[in-house]
């Protein structure tokens, strides 16, 4: 036990003193035990030799490294000197950097000082220069000479002019500037005289040429309200004359209806042209920024002109007599409205293109400055002037007349249109439908040629209104005409009603392509020309608006093919419907249990298809040649649909042997055929049920079933249930209900 | 409708006098904004907010209308294919409030009119009674909520209509009534959220009672709605 101890003793001493003490070998007394210390000592005491042979063999590298030592102590001591002068050194350089940068501050403040003083000498003497100059140039009338020393003067600083009068020369400088204030009021006073002058005597150039001094002398927008002052009874002159000669009534014929139209164009395109020529002149002299001004005096003698030119409008059109009549409504006739609307429209498209320019003119001077100092302020200026200014505001006013009058105008049209509805032999549609589809069009395309977007939109508003209400009622209730209750028993009546319902349905088949195509096609028609007409103006907000309102349209059309849904139905049910069933109920009194003399019999002779064929292909005639093919084919799907539906009623009703099933096989088949022929989509999928119980009554066995059913069934979908099925399986005489009922399906 | 991202959608139009504040409301319920110094509305505006109520994706497209009388017939255009009409007078100033009974009045004429003039001017006739059950259909399915509001609530002591006064006008005209301030956005979530939850009402209410008339020949709304399903 005491050795295994020892032995991870030993490893933990890794060798430097024996783990073994003596006191341990002495207590030793097995042979064995002595053995085995004995080996480990041994062992012991040849790692301890290798370890000393190794510890002898560093002696001599350690030798040179101490020699090598020994040496470098000297040159330890000759470093220690080198630093501390270099640290001397440092200490002299810093106070010298320190001591001349001190001058040098010193030299540039002195220099700094020296500018200053230079450039007050300078403005003194641009001071006197400006005093003798502003003499002699007000005395040669060189007004333009004057008014740049007035300038130079004002560009001087204030405060170093108050500091000059402090100084030793303060007299002098008085002087100079009592005299250049003396000249500064003097001229600025001859300016506005002269100024005034060239105005009355309306002489564009001495106009200008003053106009242009305002800004050196510091009064931009003195000069911007003489000038505009100028232009406007320049302006007001010519809108004078204009109007005169529009109630004149010396005007060609063909403009006489748009001739206020016209004579507001006029204005505008004058004031448009007006600021066109200008905007250089106030753009170099008074700088970016200014033509706001310039504008805003200009936009007050336009809003006079402008409402000059409406009230003559009103006065001489009626315009609000036009609108009492309308708001009455006490005449049935239409007034003539069509020429003062569209002269209307034409007005405020006019306006709106107008300040459209306007706003892109003044939006476009302020960047030129700095778009940065587009400021809000800025902005909400323009706006303020823009849309709150009188010629909007006159303008919004004759919309808001005009919009009650466009929507009678429609209104009293439409049923104009609806009461003079004529019907013509060959055409599929009565005269009304395409006319009231023309008179809505045309209404709202004068709304939107207006330029005015929510006349646009509440115009849209209105004809959806017209047409929701007004004209489906017209529809609705030629759908009810057409359908009187108590003769449907009655073929002949029922087929006449028929024809009657058609005028009626096929108008709204007419609808159809027009109204749903047109609504939805208009649409994006009606968005293009809108995004055509209003390129710059329409914001995206304008674009919902529009787009909202025309959604509303498009639901109108959908409440229309409701509409002929609902007539196409009620005209199967009423009208086909009575005539069909006997044709198909005949098939109860051809019997289907029958054998292989009968069968051929058949063959021979059909009993009942050919005959349900030719009458089916005699009674959709008719429809086909009335119907529009849209309509037509919606009814023949009704019609396919009938068919199958009492097709499987009356075969349920019927007994079948195995070649009845095959006849009644081929029967369907020849059926289906035929009504592919006349429809122009599969028509296989409605008659699925049928077929499906063709072949259950065509089966050799019960069990054959059973083939087709379930996991069998592959590509074939059971329409059946499995109730059914044993319901048609039953039909077989020949087929046992213990059969049947054994079935698992 | 199912291609879009919401589960129903409703027009309010916003009327009422010159600077009541409609523009306020708008701006408060939909940008959370109150613009002081709010310029005169020029035509009609229009804002749309998505809100959810009750796990319910509900759609708000608000017009607002200018308040001036030139604009009138723009306004006017809009109230008949309105959900929901916000009725707006400002409860400092007495006019906004006595003119109240003349919007009631171009209401009344401008927001289905049609729909009474067809039921009175019909003839006697074989099928008139199934014409007038439609037509009934149909004015309920017009069914307008209109909401009166009293906005400035937040300058009560300027005040000049008694809210009394204004709750029995309210319940007369069988209108909601609630008194707002744009300024403090008080009551404004509120009036919006409100008036979804009440369309949505009207609007499930509306679907149950075409369902109950289905077979009914006449209005076809089934087929509307199906067709609707199917052209989405």
């Amino acid at each position: 036990m005491a050795d295994s101890g020892s032995v991870p003793a030993r490893r933990c001493g890794s060798g430097s003193v024996s783990s073994v003490s003596m006191d341990t070998i002495s207590a030793l007394t097995e042979l064995e035990d002595l053995e085995n210390i004995y080996q480990q000592l041994c062992s012991e005491e040849k790692e301890v030799e290798a370890e000393l042979d190794r510890l002898v063999g560093q002696e001599s590298t350690i030798h040179t490294k101490m020699l090598a030592l020994q040496r470098m102590g000297p040159k330890l001591q000759l470093i220690e000197g080198d630093a501390s002068q270099l640290s001397g050194m440092i200490t002299f350089t810093c106070s010298l950097a320190e001591n001349v940068s001190r001058k040098v501050r010193q030299l540039d403040l002195a220099k700094t000082r020296l500018y200053n003083v230079i450039q007050r000498a300078d403005d003194i003497l641009d001071l006197k220069f400006c005093t003798d100059g502003v003499q002699t140039a007000l005395r040669n009338e060189d007004y333009e000479q004057a008014a740049a020393h007035i300038h130079r003067y004002l560009s001087l600083d204030q405060s170093v002019i108050e500091l000059s009068r402090q100084g030793e020369e303060s007299s002098s400088v008085d002087a100079s500037l009592v005299l250049l204030q003396e000249a500064e009021q003097k001229l600025k006073v001859i300016v506005s005289e002269k100024l005034d002058e060239a105005v009355a005597a309306v002489d564009l150039a001495q106009v200008e040429r003053f106009f242009k001094i305002f800004p050196l002398l510091g009064l931009h927008q003195q000069g911007l309200a003489r000038f505009g002052q100028y232009l406007c009874t320049q302006l007001a002159a010519k809108a004078e004359e204009n109007l005169i000669l529009a109630t004149g009534g010396d005007v060609g014929d063909k403009r006489a209806p748009l001739i206020f139209a016209d004579t507001l164009t006029l204005l505008l395109e004058g004031i448009a042209r007006v600021i066109e020529t200008h905007q250089p002149i106030v753009e170099t002299y008074y700088g970016p920024g200014h033509l706001y001004t310039l504008i805003r005096h200009l936009q007050e003698e336009c809003d006079k002109q402008a409402q000059k030119i409406v009230d003559k409008f009103i006065q001489q059109r009626g315009y609000h007599n036009k609108f009492q009549i309308v708001q009455n409504s006490m005449l049935k006739t239409i007034p003539e409205l069509d020429p003062v609307l569209t002269e209307v429209t034409i007005m405020n498209a006019r306006a709106e293109l107008y300040l459209r320019f306007l706003r892109r003119r003044i939006l476009a001077d302020f960047e030129v400055g700095d778009i940065q100092s587009i400021t809000k302020e800025h902005q909400q200026n323009v706006e303020k002037l823009l849309k709150h200014c009188q010629l909007s505001r006159t303008m919004q006013e004759l919309i808001g007349y005009y919009i009650p009058m466009e929507e009678y105008y429609m209104r009293e049209s439409v049923n104009k249109a609806v009461t003079m509805d004529t019907y013509e032999k060959g055409q599929l549609t009565s005269s009304m439908v395409d006319d009231c589809f023309y008179i809505v069009k045309k209404c709202i395309s004068r709304a939107l040629s207006s330029s005015s977007i929510d006349c646009l939109c509440a115009m849209i508003n209105h004809a959806n209104s017209v047409l929701e209400s007004d004209f489906r009622e017209v529809l609705y209730n030629k759908l009810r005409q057409g359908f009187p209750a108590t003769t449907l028993q009655d073929i002949q009546r029922g087929v006449s009603s028929a024809v009657s319902l058609m005028q009626s349905s096929l108008q709204q088949g007419k609808f159809n392509t027009l109204g749903i195509e047109s609504t939805e096609n208009a649409k994006t028609a009606f968005l293009n020309d809108c995004a055509k007409l209003f390129t710059q103006g329409t914001s995206s907000v304008e674009q919902a608006k529009i787009e909202s309102c025309l959604s509303d349209l498009v639901n109108t059309s959908t409440k229309f093919k409701d509409l002929l849904q609902e007539g196409l139905t009620e005209l199967n049910t009423t009208a086909i419907k009575p005539q069909v069933k006997p044709w198909i109920s005949s098939f109860l009194s051809i019997s289907h249990n029958i054998e292989e003399e009968e069968f051929n019999d058949y063959e021979a002779n059909d009993p009942w298809v050919q005959q349900l064929i030719v009458n089916l292909e005699q009674l959709m005639c008719e429809f086909k040649v009335a119907l529009s093919p849209v309509i037509y084919d919606t009814l023949t799907s009704l019609m396919t649909s009938l068919i199958s539906i009492e097709l499987e009623k009356t075969v349920l009703k019927c007994s079948f042997s195995r070649l009845g099933g095959l006849q009644f096989d081929k029967e369907l088949r020849s059926l289906v055929a035929y009504l592919t022929t006349v429809t122009t989509w599969t028509i296989r999928d409605k008659f699925a049920r049928l077929t499906q119980m063709a072949t259950i009554l065509n089966l050799e066995r019960v069990t054959e079933i059973l083939d087709y059913w379930g996991p069998n069934s592959g590509p074939l979908t059971w329409r059946l249930t499995p109730a059914e099925v044993r319901q048609v399986l039953a039909l077989r005489i020949d087929f046992r209900s213990e059969d049947i009922k054994r079935l698992r399906l | 409708m199912s291609m879009e991202d919401y589960d129903y959608l409703f027009k309010i139009v916003l009327i009422g006098n010159a600077g009541v504040g409609k523009t306020c409301l708008v701006r408060r319920f939909t940008q959370g904004l109150f613009p002081p110094g709010q310029g005169a509305t020029i035509g009609v505006d229009f804002m749309i907010k998505t809100v959810e109520i009750k796990g319910e994706k509900v759609k708000l497209q608000i017009w607002d209308t200018a308040g001036q009388e030139r604009f009138r017939s723009i306004t006017q255009s809009y109230y008949r294919s309105a959900n929901a009409l916000i009725l707006t007078y400002d409860i400092t100033c007495e006019d906004s409030f006595r003119c109240l009974p003349e919007w009631l009045r171009e209401i009344e004429q401008y927001a289905n009119n049609q729909v009474v003039t067809i039921l009175v001017g019909e003839n006697i006739r074989h099928n008139f009674f199934l014409l007038v059950i439609s037509c009934a259909l149909y004015v309920w399915s017009r069914n307008l909520i209109l909401v009166l509001v009293g906005n400035k609530i937040d300058l009560a002591d300027k005040r000049e209509v008694h809210r009394q006064r204004a709750e029995d006008f309210a319940e007369a005209q069988s209108m909601l009534y609630l008194e707002t301030s744009a300024k403090e956005s008080d009551n404004v979530e509120k009036l919006f959220l409100d008036l979804a939850c009440e369309l949505i009402r009207e609007a499930k209410q509306n679907k149950l009672d075409n369902n109950d008339t289905a077979p009914m020949p006449g209005e076809g709304k089934t087929i509307s709605y199906l067709s609707c399903c199917n052209v989405n």
